[in-house]
């Protein structure tokens, strides 16, 4: 059901470099957590609506400055002139 | 004209007047700072952080919504849309996604305007609120030569709206006037200030007739929007005749080059695998929202105009180009509060004022918006309100009050001013009116011969005679000095 | 002289304020004892010895000088240990992890800055399965926590470490976080009292997300009233987390209760070890004996319980570790030359396998093919339990269930098999699909190892909760720590 190519794929969407040992091992335990899940198919809850937290527009927050004292990126370890280093684009 | 052209809108707008971020209280105004000096832990997505809604966003929304005329839910959330790049410090976005019966802030309006060739209305398919991303810097500004990427997140977590029309335009031009329209009714709620850097971007999609739907994103300002437009258009026709196949794809706006050029970053079909973000509630709107907002929505361009109509008895045409830019409405109504002259005033603006604006423009950056332009200039409503109550009052003649405000633009002193030092008030004293006729008759003998057997020769010694007066005779009254003059005896 | 680690965190606070001893002599006795049996135990990711001691001598200070009650703090003293992944300004939080190694927060969490303001000593940060993911600390980069009650058997988790060093007297009382049962997971499998609050009662600004829309941050302790007193301190509206409660939490207090309506859900204990069921049903007695009504009683929902707590858990965890690709916090790392793509993907293969089966799995239930399948369908079965539970809450009062259907298992027994491991959370997920608080107390022993009794009241009914765990504490009187 869950081929290791879907594996690779999925390690690729979420940006996981995976080694082929485990895109074999995590098919084969992946699989069987799949099938487990799959009993949410046995019942129907068409009718039901899903949870929900709720809160009045009133109960959030109200639009007043609070800056942040000190430096946030200080843990960051590549800057720049200010700027976060990041690996390039292309 | 071509057929089968369809274009739709993206457009993000930021919600400039806001105090504070969508999702934390950082300053909202991100312009001019150090990189990474107006960031939190929660927009620079620091582990353990949670997103805090900031109401009055979603009021401002609304009031978007409202003006556009669309259904307001009477719930509404936030949906994470995930997928990775380095300017999502969570690599997902907050966004607004309209699914399983939670929609976004506003779904399904419409906007009508007039467009190129008779009055049209584009459909909106949905508004909706979600943050900016930060920003990639390049070093050297070249993305292909740079080993790595800089970021800043300042910009992150400013709010946004995005609205997204119905591929309902058929042709740029009308693009161009549903987009000034919008940037009108944006201006006259309040809400984002257009002229700032980066605060209104718009994405188009286009197909032509059965040819597959082009995007174009990085269209910098809605004034390029038409440009890229046309640019795509002619690309697209081109490629026809040479029976080229248009496949569908995304493609990028150079602003330099004035081209569309294929996006250089793959952007493959995403499954964002949306989902509600669970820190952040259901918000309950209800009627209450809906009866604040009708509250707080102010007077609308549509209805500004219509009021200048009726109110001012101005005409269509003057109506329209004063409410396309709200300072200019501003300035109008500044300008009648002071002295109630609409017409003239008015008048003032459109003919003249303007006039001046553009032709200033010719010495400065063309980018400029119309009130930057209009602010070098040194003039105020009080200076034109101050001119049409002098001309009015019959003190200045006309002409004079062009030479005064060609004046006035560049040194901003009131024109009463101006008259009294130039002593431009109108001649309209008979008695010094019939020594300079008296002079004009001992100079112009010839012409007064004429004049005497020819009453409609009497218009040229009343040009000698404003020459001499230096135009500020009172023509009216000379005239009549003139021709009395002409049939005394000698 | 009395062993100060042993004493309950009521007993620190008034020895301290009453001048028996000072909170300096405490904490002193407290690092000694963590010096002693940490190799053996492994409940510390990081001690942080300097700061305890400098806290004990303003602490000591504040009462020398006579300062008012609110200022001395209402946990004055007391030793607490901090799960390592919530967040303390100027000591690491790791999660166990290689990703986040080096990071240090910049801000405290809401928890940890009323535990600073209530007098409390951090005395570290505790171990845990990566990411709070998992129930029994193996997954750990530190390696596994060992359960003190026997250290060749696990101690549980994810907050292993919470459990294991309140029970090993290395704190007196300490915090975790509970997303499917990681709090009363360990505490039953060593011995202690840990409590998952009402969701939305206790902030989780600072709690390092794995799964929002299930987890709670929960304390601690040898007894119901030192975890009652920490709940104290904790709970509450917070302007930092939108998901918490408007109304303020009441201060909650122990006194024990008689005649509560109390219903065993039989799903919840059908197939389990049979040592665990016959404690289980000796707890019954101890309530009937108390003029509580107890029966058995049914939720037929439970059934889809663990299907719907693991799809959401797994795709939530999926999004929420997205984050980490090393560009703002994380471990040393060049990121020059490298495209980011592959840079990304390169960084976050340092995550433990378990995380990375999880955030795979995640991303896979999300996916838009799926979605209605797993994620919605799951949604949908958590209004399913909470009309069962709002139904049964008419009837009964509180309703029990082991905490766990199994004994504490030897280390490496369930680890190569996750489905195995994920169904030792089946008695423990109900509690965080439906929001409501569930406490899990010492009910016995079998070979000496540790069986917790869990306790269960509708949302927001922690005060019956507390009654009804005091009661049975009181009556039931199961031995708390080990002899070590």
């Amino acid at each position: 059901m869950i081929s290791n190519d879907e594996i690779k794929h999925l390690g690729w969407l979420s940006r996981l470099e995976l080694t082929d040992e485990e895109i074999v091992r995590y098919a084969l335990q992946i699989e069987e957590v799949i099938k487990y899940l799959n009993k949410l198919d046995s019942i129907s809850l068409s009718e039901v609506e899903p949870v929900r937290l709720k809160k009045k527009i009133s109960e959030l927050r109200k639009d007043d400055v609070k800056p942040f004292e000190g430096d946030v990126l200080e843990v960051a370890k590549n800057r720049k002139n200010g700027y976060v280093k990041g690996p390039r684009m292309v | 004209m071509i057929d089968g052209i369809k274009i739709g809108l993206e457009i993000h707008c930021q919600l400039t007047s806001l105090q504070t971020k969508l999702f934390c209280s950082c300053h909202c105004d991100y312009h001019g700072k150090l990189p990474n000096t107006n960031v939190c832990p929660v927009c620079s997505g620091l582990p353990g952080t949670l997103p805090l809604l900031n109401q009055k966003a979603l009021e401002y929304a609304g009031l978007i919504s409202l003006a556009l005329d669309c259904k307001i839910p009477n719930e509404t959330t936030f949906y994470r849309k995930n997928y990775f790049y380095l300017d999502l410090p969570k690599n997902f976005q907050l966004t607004q996604y309209n699914v399983y019966g939670i929609t976004s802030i506003g779904i399904d309006g419409k906007l009508e305007y007039d467009g190129i060739d008779e009055e049209k209305h584009a459909r909106i398919r949905r508004v909706q609120l979600e943050e900016d991303p930060g920003r990639l810097v390049y070093e050297n500004n070249d993305m292909d030569s740079s080993f790595y990427t800089l970021i800043d997140y300042n910009r992150a977590g400013v709010p946004l709206v995005e609205v997204v029309t119905e591929p309902d335009f058929t042709t740029p031009k009308d693009v161009r006037i549903f987009l000034n329209k919008f940037t009108s009714i944006v201006e006259h709620l309040e809400i984002c200030d257009t002229k700032l850097e980066g605060s209104v971007r718009c994405d188009a999609n286009i197909s032509i007739g059965e040819g597959k739907r082009i995007e174009i994103k990085n269209v910098g300002s809605f004034r390029e929007v038409e440009k890229a437009l046309s640019y795509e258009i002619t690309r697209q026709k081109t490629m026809s005749t040479h029976e080229i196949e248009i496949k569908a794809e995304t493609r990028h706006w150079d602003d330099t080059r004035k081209i569309t050029k294929q996006s250089r970053v793959k952007e493959e079909e995403q499954d964002y695998r949306y989902f509600q973000e669970p820190d952040i509630p259901t918000v309950i709107l209800g009627n209450e929202f809906l009866s604040s907002l009708k509250t707080k929505m102010p007077e609308l361009p549509n209805d500004r105009k219509n009021r200048f109509i009726s109110d001012y008895k101005l005409s269509e045409h003057v109506s329209q180009v004063l409410i396309d830019n709200k300072w200019l409405a501003d300035f109008f109504e500044s300008a009648v509060k002071i002295y109630s002259s609409p017409k003239e005033i008015a008048n003032w603006i459109v003919s003249d004022l303007m006039g001046f604006i553009d032709e200033n423009n010719h010495h400065h950056n063309s980018q400029a918006s119309m009130e930057e332009k209009r602010s070098e200039l040194k003039v105020e409503a009080r200076h034109i309100a101050e001119l049409a109550r002098l001309v009015d009052q019959s003190n200045i003649s006309r002409n004079t009050a062009k030479m005064i405000l060609n004046q006035i633009i560049t040194t901003g002193e009131m024109p009463s001013q101006v008259v009294e030092r130039t002593n431009s008030s109108k001649i309209d004293d008979k008695g010094l009116l019939s020594e300079a006729i008296e002079s004009v008759f001992r100079s112009e003998k010839s012409a007064v011969s004429d004049a005497r057997l020819n009453s409609k020769a009497a218009n040229f010694l009343l040009g000698k005679l404003m020459q001499l007066t230096k135009g500020r005779a009172d023509p009216k009254i000379a005239l009549d000095l003139i021709k009395k003059k002409l049939i005394e005896p000698d | 002289m009395v062993n100060l680690c042993s004493l309950t965190a009521e007993q620190v606070v008034e020895g301290v304020k009453n001048n028996h001893f000072s909170a300096v002599e405490y904490i002193s006795q407290i690092l000694e004892r963590i010096e002693k049996i940490e190799s053996q135990i492994n409940a510390f990711t990081i001690v942080d010895a300097n700061g305890a001691l400098k806290k004990a001598l303003s602490i000591d200070k504040k009462i020398r000088d006579g300062e008012d009650e609110k200022k001395i703090g209402s946990l004055a003293g007391v030793a607490v240990g901090i799960k390592d992944n919530i967040c303390t300004k100027g000591l690491k939080t790791t999660c166990a992890s290689k990703i986040l190694e080096d990071y240090v927060s910049p801000y405290d969490a809401t928890v940890v800055k009323k535990l600073k303001e209530s007098g409390a000593i951090i005395v570290g940060k505790l171990n845990l399965d990566e990411f709070a993911m998992g129930s029994t600390t193996e997954f750990s980069r530190y390696g596994a926590t060992h359960n003190p009650w026997n250290i060749n058997y696990v101690a549980g988790g994810s907050s292993g470490g919470s459990a294991a060093s309140v029970a090993a007297l290395e704190c007196t009382v300490s915090i975790g976080s509970d997303t499917g049962g990681s709090v009363r997971c360990p505490a039953s499998f060593c011995s202690v009292v840990g409590l998952k609050p009402t969701y939305g009662r206790v902030s989780r600004f600072g709690l390092i997300s794995y799964a929002n829309s299930l987890e709670q941050i929960g304390p601690m302790g040898k007894t119901v009233a030192d975890t009652v007193m920490v709940m104290n301190s904790i709970a509450g509206m917070d302007d930092n987390d939108q998901t918490t409660l408007n109304n303020g939490a009441p201060k909650y207090t122990t006194q024990s209760k008689r005649n509560i309506r109390i219903g065993l859900v039989k799903e919840l204990v059908e197939g389990i070890e049979p040592e665990v069921s016959k404690c289980i049903y000796s707890a019954m007695d101890v309530f009937s004996k108390s003029d509580c009504k107890c029966e058995e009683t049914s939720m037929k929902s439970v059934e889809f319980a663990l299907a719907s707590y693991y799809t959401i858990a797994m795709a939530e965890a999926s999004s929420n570790l997205a984050r980490y690709d090393n560009i703002r916090y994380g471990f040393e790392s060049n990121p020059d030359s490298y495209e980011w793509n592959a840079y990304f993907a390169k960084i976050r293969s340092n995550f433990g396998e378990e995380v990375k089966r999880r955030i795979i799995t995640g991303t896979y239930v999300l996916s838009s093919e799926y979605y209605g399948k797993y994620y919605l369908k799951a949604q949908k079965v958590r209004t399913m339990l909470k009309q069962e539970l709002s139904a049964l809450y008419k009837i009964y009062d509180i309703l029990i269930a082991p905490t766990m259907p199994v004994l504490p298992f030897k280390f490496g027994e369930k680890i190569d098999d996750p489905l195995k491991m994920y169904m030792i959370d089946i008695d423990t997920v109900v509690a965080n699909l439906t929001g409501i608080p569930a406490i899990s107390v010492p009910a016995g022993f079998s070979k000496g190892l540790p069986i917790g009794l869990q306790i269960m009241a509708d949302e927001l009914q922690e005060q019956t909760l507390f009654e009804t765990a005091s009661l049975f504490e009181s009556t039931a009187n199961v031995q708390r720590s080990p002899k070590l």
